[in-house]
């Protein structure tokens, strides 16, 4: 029976010396979701970030002191969220990045907030996040409700009549339906359909089914790729051409794959553009490095989001802000900042300035197509 | 087998933690003593009446989120809303256990997933316009205890370690009690129970009503700690968690301790290993079960004053 | 009533594939007594394996695709089969004597396992089996196009069931399965190596859920880590329904649960489709405790 006592003991043991922070780098956190539902998001923000840190120290570090990367993982789930900042926080970073999911990163915006750090998130689009007045928060990836502005300035444009709008009941693919659906009835374009299917499954003919009784001129559906994909390819099973459109949260490679190119082409969303199809300089050399590093090209979207945290820590670092308070104010005021998804500034919510969606229109090679910037304007 | 030396050690232990340990840690001992409420709580379901419950974070979520409708819409203080919070998670957990309760083993493990599962899509759907669908509810204001604000981790760790000391009193008393044994005769069999002039039936819906209580009353704590709730913390998993940690135990308060420890430490205790974290925590869930099939610390057996007498 | 029938027909289909899995379910749990709750995560083990065979070893095209498939599905089954015969071994044997909760906990950590190992070695993402696969041609029934390979389940699923059923009725071995269910130290006695049938049950049911997990990964196409857990939890829910242990009933709960969903989906509200089909488990299970083929056990004596 002594066992268990001396496990605990060990425990606490080690609990004491691993407290103990390390001196001299610079720490900035990453969290993410390594392992459950998002883990193939979380491995790539890992990916990029890491990326990104290795880079700065083979220059030398930022003003001579070396970065160093501490990475936790939050399984995607508010409980181990809560107990990732903590432990990022106890770990002494002096800024954290992440993470995915506004309900997740909600469940850390407290810790780091009572703890002083300053927390750029990089999936997490709830518009109520920013509107807490929290001096400290940040996020590289724009809100619901400006997507939900772009959306239906794209459908209006496209002159779709009948709107449908589907979600996932995630907090981020709900609060983009609803701000869709708020869009478009100021634009007096009807929405005559808005439910929501179970993510996670394979087979949602059902779901289909009762969406081509309500007959919609364009099928919205604002959830993540593996679900648009199923939706795609059984919708062409079902031999029903109506149009489909999604979320940033479709910019995902393997939307073609799971559709098959048949049933992918024509598809179109909206999303911040990917390196790849930018022309700037600082996107040309992202991508050649990860290419060397990884053999593939970024995926999604989110790691960008990730990487661009990173880029706007380090430059408020090497402008020699390293106090939380100073470096938030420092955020704040930033302007223009070249990084890997074209310019970032921030406003004095915390939330990225400027319109800089796109729209995406998968071709008959089922290759991602940006469509020509004034479209989305 | 002596198991005193270990209740002090691990109630010093337990004691001293907060001043060698970081405030990660801290807060990893509060989850822990959370999950020891509601670990406690099903023991009493579970491990005492062997009602096979799969389904606890249900009157887990009921309670957190009472919690959060009435400080943050109604502005209650938190404590307040501890006993309504128990009460309506009691109630709920009442009104379901009527017509199931009667099910047999694994019929009932299924239809208490089915619980968890349809309380959950009600909260993600935002039943009544009350939860806040997917989002959660945010803005739970920080509880004062008798005048004093409880915000950093180590006020909720004593706060959480003082209810379990409580309930794990309050439960030994019950373990005691008349009723205790009449779980544990039904546990064992309960066609003899109830041949033995035991209502079976009315201490089973007794036995999940109070045990819901209490994972309400936890919920109140668990608002209170994240400040902000979501469906997503009180899915199957989270049942699933508690249930294991239960049947490792073996059915002892102390066992259930210990068990929580593992269950909620050693998953963190992994993070070195980040993504092959949770494999090695899958892995060393079948090894602790294999090593000791009966659980940790079983339940000693019941020791009656008139018994040793007549030994002696 | 059009749209009735195709969502009739879509719930079939889907519950085509729980009750494959549920099959798998069952026959363990007639046994064992035990909800080998790592089922679901065998068979995407199954879709796993068939996605390494057909695509990563090239299979698919070194042969032409019926007879790569069909190899291919009697690889994985066999594959699978042993990974499920060694975790009986590993993980539920010790337990045997023990708690029946106690290996239900046992079969919750190989199921993390199991998941996290797959992460581990496939990585995250999702993979997506190759288009030619599938049988493109539908059939025209009353008016609707229906894809072939949704009909190929339903019959393959009951066609399952059927050899299943033939098999524990009908041979010595099911004799000898059907004896140790019915009460293993009375099967001893009579001679039957219980040992032995444990193991052969499950080589069957997770050489079955392999199958299923092949079969969704060339009819959907898309495969993730955690396909199992949502499959697993659905037909557990299906054997339940029907009377968990019965053979026919497995199928029967499948089919129920199935429609379940898409008519809830179709005419209530999709985000209420689980919570719905879990409401219609528990009324049954209020009218008839031990599902609807289950047998009434008189308590005891």
């Amino acid at each position: 029976m002594f066992k268990f006592a001396r496990v605990l003991a060990m425990a606490m043991f080690c609990v004491a010396v691993c407290g103990q922070a390390w001196a001299a780098d610079i720490k900035i956190g990453l969290m993410c979701p390594l392992t459950g539902k998002w883990a193939s998001e979380g491995l790539e923000m890992k990916n990029i970030v890491s990326l990104l840190v290795d880079e700065t120290n083979a220059r030398g570090g930022i003003n001579g002191n070396k970065v160093q990367l501490v990475i936790e993982d939050d399984a995607g789930d508010p409980r181990t969220a809560a107990l990732a900042a903590q432990k990022l926080a106890s770990a002494g970073v002096v800024a954290a990045i992440g993470t995915y999911g506004s309900a997740v990163t909600e469940a850390s915006q407290n810790i780091f907030d009572e703890s002083e750090i300053v927390q750029i998130g990089t999936g997490s689009t709830s518009v109520r996040l920013t509107e807490k007045g929290m001096p400290l928060f940040f996020r590289t990836c724009p809100r619901d409700d400006a997507q939900g502005k772009s959306a239906a300035n794209a459908i209006a444009r496209g002159n779709f009549k009948k709107i449908a709008l589907l979600h996932d009941n995630s907090s981020y693919a709900k609060g983009l339906a609803d701000q869709t659906g708020q869009a478009l009835e100021k634009a007096g374009i009807p929405v005559i359909f808005f439910d929501a299917l179970t993510p996670g499954e394979r087979d949602y003919t059902a779901i289909l089914t009762k969406l081509k009784a309500a007959d919609p001129d364009l099928v919205f559906y604002t959830g993540y790729y593996p679900e648009t994909g199923m939706l795609l390819r059984q919708k062409k099973e079902m031999a029903w051409p109506v149009p489909m459109m999604g979320g940033d949260a479709s910019n995902h490679q393997d939307l073609v794959k799971t559709a098959g190119k048949d049933a992918a082409a024509g598809y179109f969303f909206i999303s911040p553009p990917l390196p790849q199809d930018l022309d700037s300089a600082e996107a040309a050399h992202f991508l050649e490095s990860y290419k060397k590093a990884y053999s593939s090209t970024p995926v999604s979207i989110w790691g960008i989001m990730a990487g661009d945290a990173y880029k706007a820590i380090e430059a408020a670092l090497a402008a020699g802000q390293t106090d939380s308070q100073k470096m938030g104010a420092w955020l704040k005021g930033m302007k223009d900042l070249p990084v890997l998804s074209g310019s970032l500034g921030f406003d004095a919510k915390g939330d990225r300035v400027g319109e800089f969606y796109r729209v995406y229109k998968v071709n008959k090679d089922g290759v991602f197509e940006l469509q020509p910037a004034q479209v989305a304007q | 087998m002596k198991r005193r030396p270990l209740y002090i050690t691990l109630g010093i232990c337990i004691c001293i933690l907060p001043f060698v340990a970081n405030a990660y840690w801290i807060d990893v001992c509060v989850m822990i003593g959370l999950y020891a409420l509601l670990s406690l709580s099903l023991n009493v379901m579970l491990g005492q009446a062997g009602i096979f419950n799969m389904g606890h974070a249900a009157f887990f979520a009921v309670g957190a989120y009472v919690t959060a409708i009435l400080n943050t819409m109604y502005k209650w203080p938190v404590f307040w809303t501890m006993l309504p919070a128990g009460a309506i998670a009691a109630l709920f957990a009442f009104m379901v256990a009527l017509p199931i309760i009667h099910l047999r083993g694994d019929y009932l493990l299924i239809v208490t997933i089915g619980i968890v599962e349809i309380v959950r899509i009600a909260l993600i759907n935002d039943v009544f316009g009350l939860t806040g669908g997917s989002n959660g509810i945010f803005g739970i204001s920080r509880p004062y205890f008798f005048g004093f604000k409880i915000v950093k981790g180590i006020q909720f760790y004593y706060l959480v370690w003082g209810m379990v000391a409580i309930s794990m009193l309050l439960f030994y008393g019950l373990w005691k009690s008349r009723f205790g044994r009449a779980l544990n005769c039904i546990k064992e069999d309960d066609i003899a129970a109830e041949g033995c002039g035991i209502n079976v039936t009315g201490c089973k819906i007794m036995a999940f009503t109070l045990g819901a209580f209490w994972a309400g009353m936890a919920g109140t704590v668990y608002a209170a700690k994240m400040v902000t709730i979501a469906p997503e913390s009180f899915n199957f998993m989270a049942s699933v968690i508690l249930f294991a940690v239960v049947i490792l135990s073996g059915g002892s308060q102390v066992g259930v301790l210990v068990s929580v420890f593992l269950f909620i430490g050693l998953p963190e205790a992994l993070r070195e290993f980040s993504e092959s974290r949770m494999m090695i925590f899958g892995l060393a869930m079948m090894l602790m079960m294999i090593w000791r099939p009966q659980g940790l610390l079983p339940c000693l057996p019941r020791q009656y004053p008139q018994a040793r007498k007549d030994e002696g | 009533m059009e749209q009735f029938l195709q969502q009739l027909l879509n719930g079939l289909a889907v519950g085509g594939i729980y009750a494959l899995v549920a099959l798998g379910y069952t026959m363990v749990y007639g046994v064992l007594k035990l909800i080998n709750f790592a089922h679901g995560d065998l068979f995407t083990i199954g879709a796993y394996f068939g996605f390494t065979l057909l695509v990563s070893w090239n299979l698919s095209g070194l042969l032409p695709p019926v007879v790569a498939v069909l190899a291919v599905f009697i690889m994985v089954s066999l594959l699978v089969a042993i990974i499920g015969w060694v975790l009986e071994r590993a993980a539920y044997r010790p337990l045997r004597n023990a708690g029946r909760l106690s290996a239900v906990v046992s079969a919750l950590g190989a199921s993390i396992f199991f998941e996290n190992a797959i992460m581990l070695i496939y990585g995250a993402r999702v993979y997506v089996y190759p288009d030619f696969l599938r049988p493109e041609f539908t059939i025209s029934l009353w008016g609707m196009q229906v894809p072939a390979m949704r009909m190929l389940i339903i019959v393959a699923s009951i066609a399952l069931m059927l050899a299943l059923w033939a098999f524990i009725q009908r041979t010595r071995m099911g004799a000898a399965i059907r004896a140790v269910a019915i009460d293993p130290g009375a099967a001893v006695l009579m001679g039957v190596n219980v040992d032995r049938v444990i193991s052969i049950v499950f080589l069957i049911g997770p050489g079955l859920g392999g199958a299923a997990g092949l079969m969704v990964g060339i009819y959907y196409g898309q495969i993730d880590f955690l396909m199992g857990w949502t499959y697993g939890l659905k037909a557990f829910t299906a054997a339940i329904l029907g009377g968990i242990g019965n053979i026919p009933g497995a199928m029967l709960g499948g089919f129920l649960l199935g429609v379940t969903e898409a008519l809830a989906a179709g005419y209530i509200a999709m985000a209420w489709k689980d919570a719905v089909a879990f409401l219609v488990l528990i009324l049954i299970l209020i009218i008839r405790p031990t599902g609807i083929l289950g047998e009434r056990t008189a308590d005891k004596l």
